[in-house]
């Protein structure tokens, strides 16, 4: 990978939250870049530690309970983990930007929504009071809200919840960040007001040229908004790559299993959905493992035994293409033909992490 | 460093059964959960320990320490916890007769005439210059240059009588005496003389006999000791026996502190329940009769009520108390338990158990009753410390249990009194009040986090 | 808001009224002739009295004399002070206690919000514990103990630097009425700590405080304009009860503290049983309780938008 034109690199992340049950290891070394002007979807069912990799990005996470034990994100080639500023700008709300998942509860009641959007500007561009007003009317019309100098004025339960949304990301974007994260943008939202969201958030990416890294487990947004996906189970991301990569050409069991556990309305398609039985592991105690081997079809008993981290390879020397899988091990004699492969001898398969250890 | 480098890889297929329905941790009730969470909660579980240990104070108390709460102890009043407890033997007192004071009591200025005891104090005293008169001031503190003698004891309008002998409520400790001349005017002088006297306790023989305070073949004379009777926290101003008393007042206070929650909690829950649950006109009516009850200034009427229900001779005016909180303090209760019935009324469950033919009592008895006991329970554990809080503060201002029956409140307001001297009288009722009202607070708290399903996956 | 304002008068009215009903009531059910207490009631006062509330017609004539009495503002006359009004006697005593409930009240809301959000901020650090520690003295301590001990203080402070600091009792100067005013507020101060404690802890977890994080908003301006605002909400809510506390407990610490203020004379007139003193001055301060419930509900309606704008 030539993480030099990546504006966004993170590497190795790991988080943990102490709990009354024990230490939550949420977050287990996931890996993931972005480019400028792409779109990255991280995929995963709830739990997974989509939320809690990008809130640690954004130094959301509380501490404690919550802690960044390893790795690191770097954003223009500059490490943000445990910082709040970087070239002499703040990181939050002015290099990225975040909206998410409830827009209901993620407004200030006792703010005007004009206000709020105004905010940032006033402290990150130094705007005066009504300069940053008039400035955060412009954002409201940007985001197609009608009537954006009366909207304004009013505060968040005067507005539906699709309003908020619009009205949480024209305050996300007000100081033009580089990224904007989108943690569920459309989950609390009807199906009608899904679609206008990600139809702006796409025509506000063109406008302004912004990475957008978009967290859902809905597979339907993925494939009509990212460029390139991250699938990430029992926090690690197990695979990744281009849509059509992930999508068609999948190389870890359980993108297989989402997919076959997607509904489809072609009606060519006959399929009954295919759940994936069993439940992910306890994050507690993570298996020593893969996390997935309990529930997977093709599992052996190395996956239960050995970390599959370092096995992250690129699939088919497609640059991007990775996956975390011993199934993929150039020894690996079961390689099962709903996975895709290469090469059946193995060849063709790059082992990044056996870099690492030469 | 990595394992694949160096251990053999074992590919081959995982072929046993595998359970991938297994739940990793055992499931809990919630009873179960709330439990292991109050256990979790230090100050919880020492608040529960405080509670049992007060009920212990009070129900078991009594039979361990069986001391008459009414029984005055005359010899011991207002004494605190831990002093001496001998008394001396002496004859039983006799009149003091002086003929010629000088030549009678050796030494100059003022003196005593003889040891002072509990039983008298004998002063004698030369004629201060110029005085026309003699007056006796006691005191129990020095002196000071504002003049404070104490209470006079004793007038003498011409030089005749120099002596003076104190029999008044003597008790052991230090006394400061001080003479003050007057003028022909019977006012008073500067002239004064100040003496400090040590007063010992003493009895006689057939006090301590009629006491019990010696085995009755043991022979006493003057100048033997005899212990009185033991009062491990002191006494009150009335010579009755502390730890008694508080015990007495403590199944006052815990009967009215936990009794009175008790009731209008139920009560409180019957009328919210059926409020809630037959909705509607009904509700409306009954919601807006708690309101104005709400609206009633507490304090004001529960001492209306404890005036109109009266108390009549030999009544310790327990109950009035008890009933007058019931009837102000049921509202709160009834506001939450509707509040939550008409919560739970909307939740799927209900509905669904509707659906599979659950009747009305079953849906009241199986599914509202138990999701609404939670923070009944917190309720209640609140609702003890205020009723304790009430029923002191009526007892202070003298509207509460009526006299002799003894409630820390009423001991209180008896200690506060005598705060400057015997400050143990304030101080020991007054610690229970605020420890018991510490407990339960802590308890609820502690039941609080526990119950509450909204904490239940933070932190 | 206007409709609101109007609204809450009409309830706060019959809650006024149901206050007056059930202390008729209340009272007509004392046991015995209250004209035949031996306790300082001359002749003269008894004739004015039975002419007055017409006491020897039946009970509902009586209640409606005693109505159409308030109504006009007539509380009636002492049974046990020749001559002497219960009016007069508020108008005189009243507005002491009002002062020093403002006080107290002032003093238990800033203290309060203050120490509430300072342990919230420094939730399970020294300071925390360190207020709860207090807090939870000052939930515990009845306030006559309070007001004793502090007492005590002040004397042994008094005697210490041999002048006096602050009186130890008595009224006049604001110097006599801080320690009253302390030892007043000072429960309700400890009940709002702890509910601004939580309210803000509810409020650092919230959504829109981790969005206005995520704003890049310094922490400062995230606890003026985000935190404190929504989290002093509950707490307006509870003013209005917690002034009738502080009215009420004033009895206590008026006598404890020799202030001669209205709750020290009720108390003095129940002791006596001074049955129209006793009456009207219950009548007034449910009365002027309500007011200040429904002056602290539109003050509410004025912070939080989402009331004001119904």
């Amino acid at each position: 990978m030539s993480q030099a034109q990546d504006l966004l690199t993170v590497e190795n992340l790991t988080v943990e939250f102490d709990t009354y049950g024990g230490v939550v290891q949420a977050v287990r070394g996931v890996d993931f870049s972005v480019s400028g002007g792409e779109t990255l979807a991280i995929v995963g069912e709830s739990g997974c530690g989509k939320s809690v990799t990008v809130q640690s990005l954004m130094g959301l996470i509380p501490t404690p309970p919550g802690r960044i034990t390893r790795g690191s994100a770097r954003l223009h080639g500059q490490e943000i983990l445990g910082r709040s500023r970087i070239d002499g700008r703040e990181i939050r709300g002015a290099q990225i930007g975040m909206i998410f998942q409830d827009p209901m509860t993620s407004l200030n009641p006792t703010m005007t929504i004009g206000d709020q959007i105004a905010e940032p500007l006033q402290v990150h561009k130094g705007l005066s009071r009504r300069d940053a007003a008039r400035e955060a009317v412009r954002l409201l019309e940007m985001t197609r809200i009608p009537e954006a100098a009366k909207r304004a004025k009013q505060y968040p339960f005067e507005f539906s919840g699709g309003m908020l949304q619009r009205a949480m990301i024209a305050m996300a974007i007000a100081c033009k960040p580089d990224i904007l994260i989108a943690d569920e943008p459309t989950t609390a939202l009807d199906v009608t007001i899904q679609a206008q969201i990600l139809d702006l958030l796409q025509d506000l990416q063109r406008e302004t040229g912004m990475a957008i890294v978009l967290i859902t487990h809905d597979l339907g947004v993925v494939a009509r908004m990212a460029d390139s996906v991250a699938v990430m189970y029992a926090g690690k991301v197990v695979e990744r790559g281009s849509v059509d990569d992930v999508f068609y050409r999948s190389a870890h069991p359980y993108t297989l299993g989402l997919r076959a556990a997607m509904p489809s309305n072609d009606p060519a398609i006959k399929q009954n959905l295919q759940p994936i039985e069993g439940s992910p592991p306890d994050l507690f105690s993570p298996p020593p493992g893969c996390g997935y081997a309990p529930r997977c079809p093709h599992a052996m008993k190395v996956c239960c035994q050995q970390p599959e981290e370092t096995r992250l390879s690129d699939v088919e020397g497609v640059r991007g293409h990775a996956s975390h899988c011993w199934l993929h091990h150039e020894k690996s004699p079961n390689k099962p033909s709903e996975l895709y492969f290469s090469d059946r001898s193995g060849k063709g398969l790059e082992i990044k992490g056996a870099e690492a250890n030469s | 460093m990595r394992a694949n480098t160096k251990t053999v890889l074992d590919f081959s297929r995982l072929d046993a059964e595998q359970d991938v329905h297994a739940i990793s941790r055992p499931s809990l009730s919630y009873w179960q959960d709330a439990w292991i969470r109050l256990r979790a909660n230090r100050r919880a579980l020492v608040s529960l320990l405080l509670v049992i240990g007060l009920l212990l104070f009070t129900l078991v108390g009594p039979w361990v320490w069986q001391v008459n709460p009414a029984a005055q102890d005359l010899d011991q009043v207002s004494q605190p916890p831990g002093v001496d407890r001998s008394a001396l033997i002496v004859d039983p007192h006799e009149a003091w007769v002086v003929g010629d004071v000088a030549s009678e009591v050796p030494g100059s200025g003022l003196r005593l005439a003889a040891a002072a005891t509990t039983q008298s104090v004998r002063l004698a005293w030369d004629v201060l210059p110029g005085a026309r008169g003699h007056r006796v001031y006691r005191n129990l503190f020095p002196v000071g240059p504002e003049r404070a003698y104490g209470i006079p004891r004793a007038e003498f309008f011409d030089n005749s009588v120099l002596y003076f002998e104190d029999l008044l409520d003597l008790k052991p400790g230090t006394y400061y005496y001080t003479i003050v001349g007057l003028d022909q005017d019977g006012g008073l002088s500067d002239q004064t003389v100040s003496l400090t006297v040590d007063v010992q306790r003493v009895t006689t023989e057939a006090e301590a006999r009629a006491r019990g305070l010696v085995d009755e073949d043991q022979s006493l004379q003057s100048g033997d000791r005899v212990l009185l009777d033991l009062h491990p926290l002191g006494t009150d101003y009335l010579g009755r026996d502390m730890l008694a008393r508080l015990m007495a007042g403590a199944r006052v206070s815990l009967f009215i502190g936990i009794g009175a929650p008790l009731c209008f909690v139920i009560f409180g829950v019957l009328f919210g329940a059926v409020a809630g649950f037959i909705g509607g006109k009904t509700d409306q009516l009954m919601m807006r009769f708690a309101d104005f009850v709400v609206a009633l200034p507490f304090l004001l009427f529960m001492i209306l009520f404890k005036i109109a229900f009266g108390i009549g001779p030999g009544e310790s005016g327990v109950m009035p108390m008890l009933v007058a909180l019931v009837l102000l303090m049921w509202p709160a209760t009834a506001r939450l338990v509707r509040g939550q019935i008409l919560q739970i009324r909307e939740q799927g469950y209900i509905s669904a158990s509707r659906l599979l033919g659950a009747k009305t009592h079953y849906l009241i008895l199986r599914h509202m009753l138990p999701n609404t006991l939670g923070v009944v329970l917190v309720t209640l554990t609140f609702a003890i410390p205020s009723a304790i809080f009430t029923e002191a503060f009526l007892s202070f201002i003298g509207m509460g249990v009526a006299p002799p029956t003894p409630s820390w409140g009423s001991m209180s307001n008896e200690g506060i009194k005598t705060m400057l001297t015997t400050p143990h009288e304030l101080i020991f009722p007054a610690l229970l009040i605020s420890i018991t009202v510490l407990a339960f607070n802590l308890l609820g708290d502690g039941l609080r986090d526990a119950l509450d399903a909204r904490m239940r996956n933070r932190e | 808001m206007w409709s609101f304002i109007l609204k809450r008068l009409a309830q706060g009215l019959i809650t006024v009224w149901f206050i007056a009903t059930a202390t008729f009531f209340a009272m007509h059910n004392v046991p015995g002739d209250p004209l035949l207490n031996d306790r300082a009631m001359t002749a003269a006062i008894r004739a004015n009295v039975e002419a007055k509330y017409g006491l020897d017609k039946p009970l509902g004539e009586q209640y409606v004399i005693y109505l159409g009495n308030l109504m006009r503002g007539d509380l009636g006359i002492s049974f046990t002070q020749e001559n002497r009004e219960v009016n007069d006697i508020i108008r005189e005593h009243f507005p002491v206690s009002a002062t020093l409930g403002i006080l107290a009240v002032l003093f238990a809301a800033a203290g309060g919000v203050l120490w509430g959000a300072l342990t919230a901020l420094y939730r399970n650090r020294m300071p925390d514990y360190v207020i709860m520690f207090f807090v939870i003295l000052g939930i515990s301590v009845p306030s006559f103990v309070l007001a004793a001990v502090s007492q005590l203080v002040l004397v042994g402070t008094n005697a210490a630097f041999g002048v006096t600091v602050l009186p130890v009792a008595g009224w006049g100067t604001l110097s006599h009425m801080l320690l009253p005013a302390l030892v007043l507020g000072l429960g309700t101060m400890a009940y709002l700590t702890r509910l601004m404690r939580s309210s803000m802890l509810e409020v650092i977890g919230s959504d829109y405080v981790r969005t206005a994080k995520a704003k890049g908003l310094p922490a400062a301006r995230i606890f003026s304009k985000h935190q404190l605002r929504n989290a002093i909400l509950p707490v307006i809510t509870v003013l209005g009860p917690s002034i009738a506390a502080i009215t009420t407990g004033g009895f206590v610490v008026e006598l404890v503290f020799a202030i001669p203020g209205l709750g020290r004379y009720f108390v003095e007139a129940v002791q006596q049983l001074d049955y129209t003193v006793i009456m009207g001055t219950t009548v007034f301060y449910g009365a002027f309780l309500v007011f200040m419930v429904i002056v602290v509900d539109i003050l509410y309606g004025f912070i939080d938008p989402r009331v004001r704008m119904q």
